[in-house]
């Protein structure tokens, strides 16, 4: 065959394909997409505005160390309202238009049980949310999914523990009628019965709006000693706190992490007097404020002075946005271990580095290093609020469960 | 007999409270027969209004120092020395931020008298002599505006107001049983049986109430009387928002401030479709009735039940009455 210029240039290309067909398909993108569904509007939209602008800094930072194997992390967070089918519908676009997407962030505990049957094959990805919905910490059914700390039922085993080392008898569960909200009550109860406490009150109240002098009323009667509030963001805790203390009740009220934001209870504090004073409850992560900060929140402090100036992020990052901060972290180390080992970013990949993640110096979120089992990290440690400092500040030493 | 007596009195409080919000909706639907789906995002305003000029307004750097805590001398020695949550050091407490509370309440009434002016003026006026259907879904987008407009002007975040009465408590014996009350809750119920009052016996015995009646009958035969139904519907409008006002206030006290104060109106909606729409008395006992229910559930069946149960009695008062308890029942020949 006489090799022509037609034959060399159709046989030259055929060879280019089928040699650097391998590198095409090996090449790094240009980016890595983390996508993140926030409740910008909606009942929780208070948390969703304060977090938006954290995950701007968590995608500059990221990039800044290099991204996940020397490729650029993009960071792009859509509003869901806080209903679980439009965070969905946001993840299918995400699927649909972001070949590169190899992360996703949640809003709510709706979501990630509406998203998980569908996290399967190709459509997989690692997922991280707001949510401590024990249901979530599942690998064996949930492999993809995973809480950024303990489990609601922990935070109530916790507190419990607390209850019972003070030496209380009978506590009151007051919970929003919501799934977040009844999360952990029927595991509260079985832990309550195995340390000899009794459970006096369950009450369910509207999330927003609540009859606060109708359950206040239900509280006095039941003569609780303690009482675990559940399933409140920013509203009817500190009212029902407030009514307990104009009744004169003696209660001594807890929190989940939800109800323990320090700016929520300075606002109370502001307007109500010193009602939260002596409130407590579980939080995984050290505050903002904390003087033993680490290097982590020192980073995230000198960017938000100059990011964030004069909006309410200069000078504090609130426990929401921590939480997320936090989640993302936990994602992005998990990633880069995968890309360290040479291998692809599949969520397979990824959750199984998941897994590896013990001992695991956190740069200062937590006291201690920290341990994913189960898909959770069961650390964190008791706060209580003074109205004096108005301060959330440590009651008990680091724990893990 | 004390126990029941004790969740009547709480559902009574809150339903007074449902029924200073469903006087407006009846009265723009008495005017206008305009069912306001957004009236819930009003009483938002009027709730964002009291917040703007009692708790944003005092703390501005312009802003005189009594006008945030006005503490006179004498008020400091009698608080001095008082325990934190004692009767004396909450009305002593309350009295410090009187004058805030004061001009909340002012800049709440005329901020969203001014507002309600507006949509009539630019929205609702514009639509008369269209169908009632067209104004309806306009004041469906409305909510879209309202809820929108409140977060770019106030934010998401949520907010605390101070109380509109003293919280002290209030305890006596009744049946063997005792009672408790919360101050600012008896207080926020006067008001609202108080303006409640006074707006029926305006319908009822003043020249604009009268007007507001026959527009209400007939608004062809209004206009040919000499009624002038352009003003009857921006009175409505002006009631509603002005009541709102108060609402939205009563409610921040009750509940804090965000945009979710809004959805609040949407459950009063059923009330006033059992009360009957055009009916004051049949909403007043509408909203007594869903709130001594709402009460009792929670006593007897616990929150689950509560947020069903009065519903579940709105609509079998709807089925067996659809113009509701005392509504109008319209007759259409066919």
């Amino acid at each position: 065959m006489r090799l022509n210029r037609r034959h060399f240039l159709a046989t030259s290309a055929a060879a280019t394909a089928t040699l650097g067909a391998p590198t095409l398909l090996r090449a790094q993108p240009a980016e890595y997409v983390i996508g993140a569904s926030l409740p910008l509007t909606g009942p929780f939209a208070t948390a969703g505005q304060m977090v938006a602008p954290a995950l701007r800094m968590f995608e500059a930072l990221v990039n800044e160390d290099g991204g996940i194997g020397g490729v650029p992390i993009r960071v792009t967070a859509e509003d869901s309202g806080y209903i679980p089918a439009n965070a969905l519908a946001n993840y299918q676009r995400s699927l649909a238009t972001e070949p590169n997407l190899v992360m996703y962030f949640g809003d709510s505990t709706g979501f990630m049980k509406l998203v998980a049957p569908e996290l399967r094959g190709p459509n997989a990805r690692l997922m991280g949310s707001t949510s401590f919905a024990s249901e979530l910490a599942d690998p064996v059914n949930n492999p993809y999914q995973y809480l950024p700390g303990p489990s609601y039922e922990d935070q109530f085993d916790i507190l419990l523990q607390q209850v019972k080392d003070e030496g209380g008898s009978s506590v009151a569960f007051i919970f929003s009628n919501t799934e977040f909200g009844r999360d952990p009550i029927a595991h509260g109860r079985a832990r309550a019965e195995e340390l000899g406490l009794q459970v006096v009150l369950e009450e369910a109240t509207r999330e927003q709006g609540a009859d606060i002098p109708t359950h206040v009323t239900r509280l006095a009667q039941s003569g609780a000693e303690y009482c675990i509030l559940q399933g409140y963001v920013t509203g009817v805790w500190p009212q029902l706190i407030g009514g307990a203390r104009q009744f004169g009740l003696p209660t001594r009220f807890m929190g989940t992490f939800w109800g323990m934001e320090n700016a929520i209870a300075d606002r109370v504090t502001a307007e109500a007097g010193p009602i939260l004073d002596g409130y407590s409850g579980v939080m995984p992560y050290k505050y903002f404020y904390d003087p033993e900060r680490g290097p982590v929140y020192e980073r995230f402090a000198a960017f938000q002075k100059t990011a964030f100036a004069g909006t309410p992020l200069e000078n504090y990052m609130p426990t929401w946005g921590i939480q997320a901060l936090f989640s993302l972290t936990i994602g992005i180390e998990a990633l880069r271990r995968v890309a360290d080992k040479g291998l692809e970013l599949t969520a397979d990949n990824a959750a199984e580095a998941l897994s590896e993640l013990q001992d695991w110096d956190t740069g200062g979120f937590f006291g201690v290093p920290v341990s994913m089992v189960d898909n959770k990290i069961g650390t964190g440690r008791v706060y209580q609020y003074s109205a004096e400092t108005r301060l959330f500040t440590p009651t008990s030493d680091w724990f893990t469960v | 007999m004390g126990q029941l007596l004790q969740y009547g009195i709480n559902g009574l409080m809150a339903g007074a409270i449902y029924a200073l919000i469903a006087v407006g909706i009846v009265s723009v639907f008495k005017a206008t027969r305009v069912v306001n789906f957004a009236h819930g995002y009003l009483i938002m305003f009027g709730a964002y209004f009291y917040f703007t000029f009692a708790v944003l307004v005092p703390q501005a750097a312009w802003a005189p120092e009594w006008l945030q805590s006005w503490r006179p001398d004498w008020m400091i020695e009698m608080r001095e020395g008082l325990p934190m949550f004692s009767p004396l050091a909450a009305v002593l407490d309350w009295l410090a931020n009187g004058p805030r509370i004061l001009l909340g309440l002012a800049g709440a009434l005329i901020c969203n008298a001014l507002l309600g002016l507006l949509i009539e003026r630019t929205l609702m006026r514009p639509l008369m002599g269209q169908s009632v259907f067209a104004m309806i879904m306009l004041t469906v987008g409305l909510i879209s505006i309202l809820s929108g407009s409140a977060q770019l002007i106030w934010t998401s975040d949520a907010e605390f107001v101070p109380a509109l009465a003293p919280n002290t408590p209030i305890r006596f014996e009744l049946f063997g049983q005792m009672i408790f009350l919360f101050g600012a809750d008896l207080a926020n119920m006067v008001i609202a049986l108080v303006i409640f009052a006074a707006i029926v016996a305006m319908v009822r015995y003043t020249k604009s109430g009268v007007a507001i009646r026959a527009t209400a009958e007939d608004q062809s035969t209004a206009y040919s009387m000499g009624i002038s139904v352009p003003k009857v519907f921006s009175r409505a409008w002006v009631l509603a928002s002005t009541t709102g006002a108060i609402a939205g206030a009563i409610l921040a006290t009750r509940n804090g401030i965000s945009p979710a104060l809004g959805l609040f109106g949407f459950s009063v909606l059923a009330i006033v479709l059992m009360g009957g729409l055009d009916s004051y008395l049949g909403v007043f006992l509408a909203a007594m009735i869903v709130g001594v229910l709402e009460a009792l559930a929670q006593w007897q069946l616990g929150g689950e039940w509560a947020e069903i149960v009065p519903y579940v009695a709105v609509l079998l008062v709807i089925l067996i009455r659809p113009h509701g308890l005392f509504g109008t029942r319209e007759i259409e020949r066919i």
